[in-house]
């Protein structure tokens, strides 16, 4: 259920007036106004909930069902993905969903970028090498990492083999398009 | 001189470019340097001590002499190797190290005063008058020597970083490189393959031996053709593998674009290259054999001149000769015949030598002097004690080929010397996973070179569990050197040793007689081995200069060690690429765009941006700006971000027990739906962080830090829940940037906040000072409210999810114009945390205990907690410091933060000293400066007159000890 009706008109992280994207040659990069999150972490001996009846996945992995997808970010911790969700209070679903665990508000901890290749995963492999010191052998579709990317913390989360999303702090969310607008710009570049 | 025919270069395509202003042409295939021999042009530069005419050395990255400067304007590149630049259309060069033209350099004068630019002469010379150094000696000197000048503009080209990962990393495409990765990459293991040329095939493209029966080229292409058609390989070229670092990591740089005309997207990528295993191909650089007056234009490495004429089909001269100890060097006399040039003769110092073609051959002789103003004209040839001249262009001198071991001793290990060969061999201690193969490892002759890539790529597979079969080679030579050491040509005249730092067997001599005799020592009395080429034509053969001095064996002598990059790399390339505002993240507020569409000033405070001031029109001083923004707040209500604030969400059964232990003072008494200021030690006692500590339900707190340490409290915080403490129930995550919070301070702030809470009791009683509350506003959205305040107002913090902090903050100036809603920034922030005497990061500045600050009635005994033990420990306990207001005792005197507190009339030393200023300001509610320090035995001298002392400025002010609290000490404000 949205959040009743306020007045007050969101901003995207980027500060422009709509989600920023940008289109680079095979590769559309998209700013994810939508992406709603809640961190999920059990309680001392907790059981393993099953939010939205999705299995949460084990370490380095995600999972998606729907409109909600989880990823893994540390022992007995997740993220919880409410794709298209950002505009309700998530976090109490997510809660509600996963009682007697600890569950935190984090959708505007983040500014979440998509990555979409039309050319397969030739494009989003290329892009990889340019951005995280991760192996993408252990970043096939259905992973997850955390990592560092021009001096900033961020998850990698592999959505399909020609489907990347990058999530960076949202404070920081100019910096981080500005990393990977160039990155994918310059690839397009050598490419051409 | 005209080209040669055959080669490797594309005859139906010119390109034009220029050097030193003159239009030349050369075609694709060629280097910058091979284009210069093509038109003629031997002379491209001068020396770096004595401005002695060189010309081009060598046909690689090893050229000690040929440095150019490439492109123009910002994007001009000085000391560039002419040997390794690919030629293109437009290309201009320019010789360097020189006043007036490149052929009457000025400067040449220095020659003519060597004798004073000997070994050290900078260590000797120029000592008196010792004041004339700094002003005159090193400018003058720093003007004469070094080689090219920066453009001192900003460099507009763009570089980029990256990663790559593979099971085995091949370094160089010569014979060895390419037989180790075709039979790696038909396992089907990740192999990179990098080059530093533009072409793969190393040694092979200066050669004509056959492979099969066929030329080289033609098995090289059928080796690219297997490997590109290989989806596990991925060729690097013009990508020099420049340092070995930890782990099996190999720093490498790719030249995207350097050799395209015009300014390219990018220009350079810095790749870090994981490798689970790597093969150091690198290849063999050849030596010199230093005689007198070596260093002319046209005198070259026989290898060298060889490779011109094979691979870009050009000569220096169109009559040659060959001095060797080894029979490398007939085989380079060959190949000029084949290409009819004229060889003068091979002069080979081994008296047995034979002639091995239609050459006149002078055995057991050596070259003893040249001639030649601005290029070589004639050597003189001594057999026997009789010496004659002989004419010639072009001198190709082969003393040896040393294995380019380099890499293979970036972590310390130190070459073998291999008596027999008369080389050093790569150390058997080399990185982890680093196998040497080919030339590098010694293996000179080709059909080796190939074995030994094969077996080397098989024996770091197998370590990989992988099963690798050798692949067919083919039948090519296997022929040694019968080389007959001979490190340099004794004699009266001055023969190079390293070109370019103009070390000569001289300097060497001389830095014996001075007991320079360490290599370490002898690299830096002389300068040997430094600079762009870091002596790769040069070190080992000065080493075997030095052992024949000293009567040592060369291992005895020394070795050197080689540290990265293997050729220079850029430091625009090193830093990654981004410079100038996106050099490091910046973070900005929710409310920036909002802040700025207002004109705030900002500041940059660790990465954010925050809004330091908003100036209004007609406002011509920050002061100005500030003090209006400070009354307002206390006068109507003023609004701030103050989102940075770290923000750590703690959850879990044990979260009072585990802030407990966290904060010096206690919370888990909290009461649910109330805020507590609170208190961070370190270890050791000292205060670390404070801030506040919010209980929004049972198991629910979220603890406010200071920004400045918001992520290493998170982390402190982790570390104690994950390794301090495991056995609590706690769970923590970092809220700061998900939550916009803003800070509504003064009279109007509760009239200002009824305006948008949904039906929320904000009076007295329901919401008292320190409460906290989740509730909403706006009609609906969710808000998490707390009643704390720094300024010393009634005052308030709202915090929403983000995305809607910048239309909060616009809503309450707006709604709150009435009230006098005024924005405020850190200035003022600053001002009203001063006014109310509330310690911030210059009082928190690792060195100041609760005691100090007067909390140390906050350290709670009835509990243990991070620090609490220590902060009772002798030396803490007995400090005697204490923070107190100041104020001066003349309202038109500044208190200036970082002056040191005296007492009245007192000699104003350290042992005198009696504490320091922590902050100052313009108090604009008490219309005077007033500052907090910490001042011995503070609490017991209000009202005592001090003299503050800023020696720096040689300020002395009479300031008045007062309490810190300039505002409302009673807190009957915040209370309201």
């Amino acid at each position: 259920m949205p959040d009743r009706v306020h007045d007050l008109s969101p901003l995207p992280a980027t500060g422009g007036a709509a989600p920023a994207t940008a289109r680079h040659g095979a590769l559309t990069l998209t700013e994810n106004d939508g992406l709603a999150l809640a961190s999920l972490a059990l309680r001392r001996g907790g059981a393993q909930p099953a939010p939205f009846g999705l299995t949460l996945p084990g370490p380095g992995g995600w999972a998606a069902q729907g409109e909600i997808s989880a990823f893994w970010t540390g022992p007995d911790q997740w993220m919880i993905e409410g794709h298209r969700l950002a505009g309700m209070d998530f976090a109490a679903r997510v809660a509600a969903e996963a009682s007697g665990a600890s569950v935190t508000e984090q959708t505007d901890g983040f500014a979440a970028f998509e990555i979409r290749s039309s050319a397969g995963e030739a494009p989003i492999l290329a892009l990889l090498a340019k951005l995280v010191n991760i192996d993408p052998a252990n970043l096939a579709s259905g992973r997850a990492a955390r990592t560092g990317l021009h001096h900033m913390s961020v998850f990698v989360i592999r959505r399909a083999p020609d489907h990347l999303a990058v999530a960076g702090m949202r404070s920081a969310a100019g910096t981080l398009w500005h990393v990977l607008e160039t990155a994918v710009a310059r690839l397009d570049a050598a490419a051409a | 001189m005209t080209r040669l025919s055959g080669g490797l270069i594309d005859r139906s395509r010119t390109l034009r470019f220029s050097f030193n202003g003159q239009a030349l042409t050369g075609h694709p295939g060629d280097t910058l340097a091979s284009a210069l021999m093509a038109n003629g042009v031997l002379l491209v530069g001068r020396s770096f001590k004595y401005h002695r005419p060189r010309g081009i050395f060598t046909a690689g990255s090893e050229e000690p002499n040929a440095l150019v400067e490439i492109g123009s304007g910002a994007r001009a590149e000085p000391n560039t190797r002419a040997t390794v630049v690919e030629l293109f259309d437009g290309l201009q060069a320019r010789s360097q190290n020189h006043v007036g033209s490149l052929k009457r350099d000025l400067l040449a004068v220095n020659d003519w005063f060597s004798p004073f630019f000997a070994a050290g002469f900078y260590y000797k010379t120029f000592m008196w008058p010792q004041k004339f150094w700094e002003k005159f000696y090193e400018p003058a000197i720093r003007h004469a020597a070094g080689l090219g000048r920066l453009s001192g503009e900003p460099d507009p080209d763009a570089y980029d970083k990256g990663f790559l990962h593979c099971d085995l990393l091949v370094i160089g495409g010569g014979a060895a490189g390419l037989a180790a990765a075709l039979t790696a990459a038909r396992t089907g293991a990740r192999v990179i393959l990098a080059d530093e040329d533009f072409r793969l095939g190393g040694r092979f493209l200066a050669e004509t031996h056959p492979l099969d029966d066929a030329p080289a080229t033609d098995w090289i292409a059928g080796a690219e053709a297997e490997l590109s058609s290989l989806p596990n390989l991925r060729i690097m070229r013009r990508t020099t593998v420049y340092g070995v670092f930890d782990s099996g990591v190999y720093g490498a740089l790719e030249r995207v674009s350097d050799h395209l005309p015009g300014p390219a997207k990018l220009r350079q990528t810095l790749w870090r290259i994981t490798a689970r295993r790597a093969v150091l191909a690198a290849g063999a650089t050849e030596r010199h054999i230093p005689f007198a007056n070596n260093d002319r234009p046209g005198v070259m490495l026989a290898g060298a001149l060889r490779a011109y004429a094979n691979r870009y089909a050009v000569a220096p001269a169109e009559r040659v000769a060959i001095f060797t100890n080894n029979d490398d060097g007939h085989r380079t006399a060959l190949d000029l015949l084949g290409k009819d040039v004229a060889v003068a003769g091979v002069i080979d110092s081994r008296a047995g030598a034979q002639a091995q073609g239609d050459y006149p051959l002078f055995a057991g002789a050596t070259v003893t002097d040249s001639k030649g103003r601005h290029g070589l004209r004639a050597v003189e040839v001594t057999a026997n004690g009789r010496a004659e001249w002989l004419d010639c262009g072009a001198l190709g001198v082969s003393g040896g080929w040393n294995p380019n071991v380099h890499l293979a001793s970036h972590h310390r290990g130190r070459p073998v010397w291999d008596e027999a060969a008369q080389v050093f061999l790569p150390p058997p201690d080399g990185p982890e996973g680093l196998f040497v193969a080919g030339a590098a490892a010694g293996h000179g002759s080709t059909a080796a070179a190939l074995r030994s890539g094969a077996e080397a790529a098989r024996d770091a597979l197998a370590g990989l569990g992988l099963d690798v079969s050798l692949p067919d080679l083919p039948r090519t030579e296997d022929a040694g050197l019968n080389l007959h050491p001979l490190w340099h040509v004794p004699g009266k005249g001055r023969a190079w040793v390293d070109f370019q730092n103009d070390v000569t067997v001289k300097d060497i001599a001389l830095s014996y007689l001075e007991n320079m005799r360490p290599v370490e020592h002898l690299k830096r009395w002389t300068t040997l081995g430094m600079a762009t080429d870091q002596g790769k034509t040069a070190n080992v053969t000065a080493l075997a200069v030095m052992a024949e001095l000293t009567g040592q064996t060369i291992p005895q002598t020394g070795t050197t060690i080689f540290r990265p990059p293997y050729t220079p790399v850029a430091l625009s390339a090193l830093g990654g690429g981004d410079n100038g505002g996106h050099f490091k993240p910046r973070r900005l507020t929710p409310t920036h765009q909002w802040a700025a569409a207002q004109g705030a000033v900002f500041v940059e405070v660790g990465q954010w941006m925050r809004a330091q001031y908003f100036p209004r029109a007609g406002e011509s001083h920050w002061r100005e700006t500030v003090d209006r923004e400070v009354l307002a707040t206390r006068k109507g209500v003023g609004i701030c971000d103050v989102t940075t604030l770290g923000k750590v969400d703690v959850q879990g059964a044990d979260a009072g027990e585990f802030l407990n232990r966290v904060y010096a003072n206690a919370m888990g008494s909290l009461k649910v739906g109330m805020v507590r200021y609170g208190l961070m030690l370190r270890e050791d006692g000292v205060v670390w962080d404070d801030g506040t500590c919010a209980r929004l339900a049972d198991t629910h707190y979220v603890v406010t830090t200071t920004t400045a340490n918001a992520g290493t409290i998170y982390r402190h915080m982790e570390f104690c829940r994950q390794c301090l403490w495991p056995e609590l129930d706690v769970q923590l995550i970092s809220t700061t940037d998900a939550w916009a919070q803003i800070a509504v301070a003064g009279p109007n702030a509760r009239r200002l906040l009824e305006r948008i809470v949904d039906g929320f009791d904000l009076s007295n009683e329901a919401f008292p000072f320190m409460a906290c509350a989740s509730l909403t506003i706006c009609g609906g959205l969710r808000a998490r409210l707390f009643r704390i305040s720094f300024s010393g107002e009634l005052a308030y913090e709202i915090a929403v999810p983000a995305r809607y902090g910048n239309a909060l903050m616009a809503r309450l100036v707006e709604i709150g114009a009435d009230l006098g809603a005024t924005p405020y920034g850190t200035e003022a922030l600053g001002v009203m945390r001063i006014e109310k005497g509330h310690a911030a990061g210059n009082e928190l500045n690792g060195q100041t205990t609760a005691q100090m600050l007067g909390l140390g009635r906050m350290v709670s005994t009835k509990k243990d907690s991070i620090g609490a033990v220590m902060s009772r420990r002798e030396g803490l306990a007995s400090e005697r410091r204490v923070l107190v207001g100041l104020e001066p005792v003349d309202p038109a005197r500044p208190v200036v933060a970082g002056a040191h507190l005296f007492a009245d009339g007192a000699e104003q030393n350290t042992d005198t000293d009696q504490g320091w200023i922590t902050s100052g300001a313009h108090s604009p509610h008490l219309g005077h400066a007033i500052g907090l320090g910490f001042l011995d035995n503070g609490a017991a001298r209000m009202g005592e007159m001090i003299v503050a002392a800023n020696p720096l400025q040689g300020q002395t002010v009479k300031v008045r000890v007062t309490s810190p609290h300039f505002i409302d000490p009673e807190g009957e404000r915040l209370r309201a």
